[in-house]
């Protein structure tokens, strides 16, 4: 006997009993559809705070220097590493591809009737978004700045080193910046002022997220850069926190170890002290995270499927002994054991796969529901958790269906025959 | 003409060494040759049933060989045995022993299945027995929208489908009118009258005048067998 004409076979008998197949799938149903909403949204999650670090660029190292050298007004004066850092890092080349610091500046920056000491962001409750003109962030940067934060220029140029020499007042908007204060114009060459000071803005950034992932976690392309080295005009204190891009993850350790080797060399222990650490930490500990949640949650939802799974062995019991007979009949005109294990398992898997399927379907929509509304972002479920899902269905079949197969096969053709 | 059957002293003793302990069959000697149309007679209890499930393979006896186209049946595993069922053996029941879910000729079809005949030709064979039977026009039938004596009819030909030597039947016209059970016994006759080995089992010994040969079964052992004047129907 084939396996064509056993699923024939499973079919007609699933179909000969539509009522009783329907609440049987049911509790599989349930639990693959919950197992699916679960994991799908899950994963969506784990996939959206990754594209979020990856929107930033990954193999970031973060480096701080601190130091605690005043005058005798309090005024620090201590040393700016970072010009020889910056050196340092490019005869790295191998290793490092670019450093910036990313200090931040609180600085007013003005266009006609905008200014950003005047927007004024609101919070939509209700979808969730931020909503108005959110304020761009402003920050210090070098000419690696962008190189360092995944940015290339859309219009215009990128700060040069010259900017950062000659204190040039120039500055490189970010998409959503650009947009906020020149709308449609085209922003090159016009200049903004900033805390007074005229600004030439000299390029745009493309933008680094759709606008939809943008909306849902905040623009990360709300931002306008200046040359770190216009920080005097604009009043602001050096920037002790820094940023720099490994070339590949394998270069991480050894441009972690070669920089605080470095620094190490130049910061006298008793006035300063510094860290060098990669960022991918922290994201690594959301993911862990998320994938706890994850796995509580999934494994709550699996006991359903293992309470459908008896289910579905409970009646498949009670076909067994109402078809007694009928096997009888098939062993006494040449059925072998394996045939009829054949039969009921693949009965049963069928009755899974049909739950699961089912299952699938609900469960697609449970997480496409659920994560816009939880999310505000449309989650479909991933390709493997579908295959998954109608895989785990059909090996509760195969594993729950076994035992009624097994007794199926071990009746005795006489003793089945006279069954009525 | 060969041995197709040899019993040589058949023991089946159900609770073997209890009190209760029951002989179905009681050293049972028996042969019989290619061809042959043979009626097993005996009151109910004389242990002509497990007389039946021994020689169709359905038991295995407790003691004595049983060969089987020269075969012992003792030394076969359940594998063989259900394969020898499928390919030697036609069995028809008094119950007739359809599958009520499935359609008259998916149950003709059911032993061709199992002998993994592809469908187009199991299609062909099982139409060819309905066409026998008198039942091709009604293949899409299911069984329960059938007279007694049709289903007895589909049965004959699910049991003469895959072309057996040896067709079994157990009390074939016990459920039927004695019109229908005639055309029935008629059509064992024909059977046989073509070439198979035909064993019948009965307690009625008007049935049993059919037959070419009578073996009379009595507490599990054979108390008369002889051949006879037939009652060609």
């Amino acid at each position: 006997m084939n396996i064509r004409q056993a699923v024939k076979m499973a079919w007609k008998s699933i179909w000969g009993k539509k009522g009783r197949s329907a609440l049987t799938i049911l509790g599989i149903f349930i639990g693959i559809a919950a197992v699916m909403t679960i994991v799908s949204v899950m994963e969506g999650m784990k996939q959206k705070t990754i594209a979020q670090y990856e929107a930033m660029g990954s193999n970031r190292i973060t480096v701080t220097i601190s130091s605690w050298l005043y005058d005798e007004e309090g005024n620090d004066i201590s040393k700016d590493y970072f010009p020889e850092l910056y050196d340092y890092c490019n005869s790295i080349k191998e290793y490092v591809v670019g450093i910036t610091p990313t200090g931040w500046s609180n600085a007013t920056v003005t266009y006609g009737t905008k200014s950003t000491a005047t927007m004024q962001p609101t919070w939509d409750e209700a979808t969730g978004t931020m909503t108005g003109e959110i304020p761009p962030s402003c920050y210090y940067g070098s000419d690696q700045y962008s190189v360092c934060n995944n940015l290339t220029i859309a219009k215009g140029r990128d700060l040069s080193v010259l900017d950062i020499e000659k204190y040039n007042q120039v500055c490189v908007m970010g998409a959503q910046a650009a947009k906020t204060f020149f709308g449609t114009a085209d922003p090159v060459g016009k200049a903004v002022q900033v805390n007074g000071n005229n600004f030439q803005v000299v390029g745009v950034y493309a933008p680094r997220m759709s606008d939809k992932d943008a909306a849902a976690v905040g623009s990360p392309d709300n931002l306008i850069v200046f040359p770190y080295t216009t920080r005097r005009v604009l009043g602001d204190q050096k920037s002790q926190e820094f940023l720099v891009k490994a070339r590949s993850p394998e270069a991480m350790t050894e441009a972690i170890s070669r920089i605080g080797g470095f620094l190490k060399g130049q910061i006298d222990p008793s006035t300063g002290g510094y860290g060098v650490y990669p960022q991918d930490e922290w994201q690594q500990y959301q993911n862990e995270t998320l994938s706890l949640i994850g796995g509580v949650l999934g494994g709550i939802a699996a006991i359903s499927l293992v309470v459908g799974g008896i289910g579905i062995m409970n009646i498949m019991l009670v076909t067994v002994t109402e078809r007694t007979r009928e096997i009888g009949i098939r062993r006494a005109i040449g059925a072998q054991r394996s045939s009829i294990v054949a039969q009921f398992l693949i009965e049963a898997a069928m009755l899974c796969g049909i739950g699961g399927i089912v299952g699938i379907i609900f469960g697609a929509l449970g997480s496409i529901v659920l994560s816009t509304l939880l999310m505000k972002l449309t989650i479909f479920p991933p390709l493997n958790v579908t295959l998954g899902a109608f895989g785990l269905s059909v090996a509760l079949g195969l594993i729950f269906g076994s035992y009624p197969a097994a007794k199926a096969s071990k009746l005795q053709p006489v003793e089945a025959l006279r069954a009525e | 003409m060969a041995k197709l059957i040899q019993l040589r002293d058949v023991y089946k003793i159900y609770g073997e060494g209890l009190e209760s302990e029951v002989r179905a069959l009681d050293g049972v000697s028996l042969e019989v040759t290619e061809g042959e149309f043979v009626a097993v007679v005996g009151q109910s209890g004389s242990g002509k049933s497990t007389m039946m499930n021994v020689l169709g393979c359905l038991d295995i006896p407790t003691r004595g060989t049983y060969l089987l186209d020269g075969t012992d049946v003792r030394e076969l595993t359940d594998k063989e045995l259900s394969h020898i069922r499928n390919k030697k053996i036609g069995f028809i029941f008094q119950q007739y022993n359809l599958i009520q879910s499935l359609t008259v000729v998916e149950n003709v079809e059911l032993p061709l299945i199992y002998q993994g005949t592809g469908p187009e030709q199991r299609r062909e064979l099982a139409m060819q027995a309905l066409e026998r039977v008198g039942l091709a026009g009604r293949s899409k039938h299911k069984p329960t929208q059938m007279s007694g004596g049709q289903q007895q009819r589909v049965a004959i030909a699910r049991a003469i489908a895959t072309k057996p030597p040896i067709i079994m039947a157990d009390e074939p016209t016990g459920a039927l009118d004695s019109h229908t059970g005639r055309e029935v016994l008629e059509f064992l006759q024909k059977l046989n009258r073509e070439g198979s080995t035909v064993i019948l089992i009965t307690h009625d010994n008007g049935i049993a005048a059919t037959a070419r040969r009578i073996v009379r079964l009595a507490d599990g052992k054979i108390v008369e067998d002889h051949a006879q004047e037939v009652d060609w129907l």
